[in-house]
């Protein structure tokens, strides 16, 4: 018994220390508003209040093939990755709620992926890297040290400049997919019945923030499929969403023996830097960006650029 | 599931400590078996039938040389001396074919898995060099992990049963425990049955005490590897990766720090492996013993992978240099030659044959039999002029013994050290010898500190990296003068105490090198 207490003192002892840690390393500001395990849990959190151009809310192939510091570079617009190994759509909805709640992004894509992903199916070791990355924030926010112990912590631009890359998560090793006729005609594929009440609540949700919401299917050879596209155009389009299927006639010309770190599950950095452009190139098509690259307000993102690339270099 | 991920230690270890205390002794050696078998599994899936084979060829092979032995001691009980050895030989022969025939049947199994590659490569090589047109597909298969661990595990069990050293297991799961043990299955230590078999088996309740202690180790491990390991590994990447861009004085610091990246990386892991043994009363021996105080080549190797050097020489050393082959070159020798240089032949026959399957084992690739001979001509050439250097020292009345000799020979052998793990870091032997040239050719200081503060590692990196270093330096001299810091500091009051675990734990968590921007060290001795 006297072990057992002993035990139970150290570890809250500990979590105390953690937690103290924590809050010296984050984001005062945030912690504040937001709370210590939101702002651990939402990295875009760390941004500067109505920065950002558009969101992009989904499951790792938007972390694998979206890399908002491209786009930053090529085009000067402000885009955010809130993506999550194996997301559900359940996560996806409070993704939505925290990016309409602290940036105002006048555009938020989707992934259409995580519109079939159930619970059931969720990969136990997500769950876990899930539970720790919540409930331990100092794990994500660790490194932060160096600017706390050398430098002055109220520099606000630091917070941004340190989260060089946005969301996205850089991998350049290259295994080629081989199903190449992986959008043959099949049946439709319903979505989910509880996911499609949650993709209700997420309509609302933009509907009542004036967000544009696209729905977008990115290049993936392994679990898409000619009926998900149907099951999901249906979805979006009932409700008058635009949907943009980028396997249908591969129109990213993704060449899937180099452009794959993993056999066509997702895309890597060089499949990546087409459809980070390709987003790029929407958002201007829309006429409702302004380049933001020389504006001063927007120094933390050159600052973030020169470490992506310092970061690339790796 | 590696040593390392926090599912690992945060997960994996305390319910499988939990679930082994709920069980009566006599179950938790099979509690220990199935979780050997779920973090076999994690890694190698279904590559899990070839161990379960090759322990089942071990067991049998153990069963059948036992009945031998049995059969054989009846038989020549009541003999007379002269009878008695030609039962024996008869049973010798018996014994010998099975004891060869497991070993080849388990030695195939390593080569399919990791030398068919390259040595389809090296047929085709020849085949070329000779003109000839055709080749061979070189097809790589994916191992099952810890082979090479398990396999000469394997064979030290099946030729110690064969010599009488250690009795056949008579149960195949227990014999399986000891081949899978998941604490030692990845990166070894490579441990003997007879030196396991009794804690392994016993059942030893897991206390509050050994968690403790175990885990004080784990911490420990983790420290030397996402600290120091984790942080050195970006300038070696960059280094190693691109040396061509590089100045001779940076290559070298490349050399140094991948040198002390593999140490922490390795012997962190043993720590880990150690820690996660003791939760459960078994006690592991070392595989390092603070190999950079070594004084000479053959020193370090007997303080680093102390369990690869002690299997290399009881199990090919020995047999080599006893052969018939080799004590008849000696014996024609010794006619000619003074003993100094036939036991320098006789050792260099054994030695040859140690550093091949040494250079050979740690990988399938020619940088790692240079690796191999490297170290073999080292200790060769220290053999050979040992005598003379003493010989000198004595005339110039240089004292051996003297602080300063030895320092001068530490740093000697970290060198060359350095100048080994250099050539074994190398992405080929063409790409090591030419990192070896630019030391000399391209030997200048031009911009030397720019590039080191700006290869990924920045001046607070350094900051952590020399007191994280320093700190294990302290901890590796108290070791060496045989203060087990352990148990001093269990001695200590209850905050002393707890004020330490914190400060490790927090230092792990704050400045461990993970996350955005770090790529962590791959468990370096586990493709061996």
């Amino acid at each position: 018994m006297k072990n057992v207490l002993k035990s139970v003192l150290f570890i809250a002892i500990l979590i105390g220390l953690i937690m103290g840690i924590t809050c010296l390393l984050l984001p005062k500001e945030s912690i504040y508003k937001y709370g210590l395990i939101k702002t651990s849990t939402y990295e875009i959190l760390r941004e500067k209040e109505n920065t950002i151009d558009a969101v992009v809310i989904g499951d790792s192939l938007i972390y694998s093939g979206i890399s908002p510091m491209e786009i930053w570079h090529n085009y000067g617009y402000t885009v955010y990755d809130m993506a999550k190994s194996a997301q559900l759509i359940s996560d996806s909805y409070k993704y939505f709620q925290v990016a309409i709640a602290s940036q105002k992004p006048k555009i938020i894509f989707f992934e259409a992926n995580v519109l079939y992903r159930q619970a059931k199916n969720k990969p136990w070791l997500s769950v876990w890297q899930d539970l720790y990355k919540t409930y331990l924030p100092i794990l994500t926010y660790h490194n932060y040290w160096k600017k706390y112990l050398f430098n002055n912590l109220n520099d606000s631009l630091y917070y941004s400049r340190l989260n060089a890359y946005k969301g996205f998560k850089y991998i350049n090793k290259s295994v080629p997919g081989t199903k190449l006729d992986y959008m043959h005609e099949k049946a439709k594929v319903e979505v989910p019945k509880e996911n499609q009440e949650y993709f209700q609540k997420i309509v609302e949700l933009c509907q009542e923030n004036a967000v544009k919401l696209i729905v977008i299917s990115t290049p993936n050879m392994k679990s898409w499929n000619y009926g998900k596209h149907l099951g999901a155009k249906e979805l979006t389009e009932s409700y008058g969403l635009k949907y943009i299927d980028l396997n249908i006639g591969n129109p990213l010309d993704i060449d899937w023996k180099t452009e794959s770190r993993d056999a066509g599950s997702h895309l890597n950095f060089k499949g990546a830097i087409k459809l980070s452009n390709y987003i790029g190139e929407y958002l201007e098509s829309t006429e409702e960006f302004s380049d933001k690259r020389d504006q001063e307000e927007y120094d933390n993102w050159d600052e973030a650029y020169e470490l992506y690339e310092k970061l690339l270099l790796q | 599931m590696s040593y390392f991920s926090s599912l690992y230690y945060l997960a994996f270890l305390p319910a499988v400590f939990i679930i082994y205390n709920l069980f009566p002794k006599k179950v938790r050696p099979f509690i220990l078996l199935i979780a050997s078998l779920i973090f076999f599994y994690t890694y190698s899936k279904w590559l899990l039938v070839f161990i379960l084979i090759s322990a089942l060829s071990i067991y049998i092979a153990g069963k059948l040389l036992n009945k031998l032995i049995n059969e054989q001691n009846a038989e020549i009980k009541d003999l007379e001396l002269e009878k008695k050895k030609l039962v024996k030989e008869k049973y010798r022969k018996k014994k010998k074919l099975i004891l060869l025939g497991t070993i080849l049947f388990n030695v195939a199994f390593l080569f399919y898995f990791k030398y068919l590659g390259f040595f389809t490569n090296v047929f085709n090589n020849l085949l070329s060099l000779f003109k000839f047109d055709s080749s061979f597909k070189i097809v790589r298969h994916l191992a099952p992990i810890g082979i090479s661990f398990y396999t000469l595990e394997a064979i030290s069990y099946i030729v110690d049963v064969y010599h009488e050293k250690c009795p056949s297991e008579n149960n195949f799961f227990k014999l399986l425990l000891y081949l899978t043990f998941f604490p030692t299955l990845v990166e070894g230590p490579i441990t003997r049955y007879n030196d396991v078999r009794e804690d392994i088996y016993a059942g030893h309740k897991a206390t509050y005490d050994s968690f403790c202690f175990g885990y004080q180790r784990i911490l420990y491990g983790l420290f030397k590897k996402m600290v120091i390991a984790d942080r050195l590994n970006i300038f070696v990447k960059m280094i190693f990766c691109d040396y061509n861009h590089f100045s001779g004085p940076l290559i070298f610091l490349g050399a140094i720090f991948y040198t002390i990246l593999l140490y922490m990386e390795f012997s962190g892991t043993m720590d880990i492996v150690i820690g996660s043994a003791e939760i459960f009363g078994i006690k592991l021996k070392e595989n390092f013993r603070q190999p950079f105080f070594s004084k000479s080549i053959s020193e370090f190797w007997s303080r680093w992978h102390i369990s690869l050097g002690a299997w290399f020489k009881d199990y090919i050393f020995y047999p080599v240099s006893l052969s018939k082959f080799v004590k008849k070159i000696t014996s024609s020798l010794k006619k000619v030659f003074s003993t100094h240089v036939t036991s320098l032949v006789m050792g260099g026959i054994a030695l040859f044959a140690v550093w091949s399957l040494n250079g050979l084992w740690h990988g399938a690739g020619y940088q790692f039999l240079f690796f191999g001979y490297y170290h073999f001509t080292l200790i060769l050439l220290a053999n050979i002029f040992e005598p003379y250097v003493i010989k000198i020292c004595d005339k110039l009345k240089i004292n051996r013994q003297n602080i300063f000799y030895k320092i001068f020979r530490i740093i000697k052998t970290c060198i060359l050290v350095f100048i080994g793990e250099m050539f074994f870091r190398a992405n080929s032997l063409a790409s090591g010898i030419a990192m070896f040239k630019r030391l000399f050719t391209h030997f200048s200081f031009h911009r030397f500190g720019h590039y080191v503060l700006t290869l990924g590692l920045d001046i607070k990196d350094y900051i952590i990296l020399g007191l994280s270093i320093i700190f294990i330096f302290i901890m590796s001299i108290l070791k060496e003068k045989n203060v087990n810091v352990r148990e001093e500091l269990s001695k200590k009051n209850i905050v002393l105490r707890w004020l330490c675990y914190y400060a490790l734990i927090l230092s792990i968590i704050v400045f461990g090198a993970y996350g955005d921007g770090y790529a962590p060290v791959e468990p370096i001795y586990a493709d061996f």
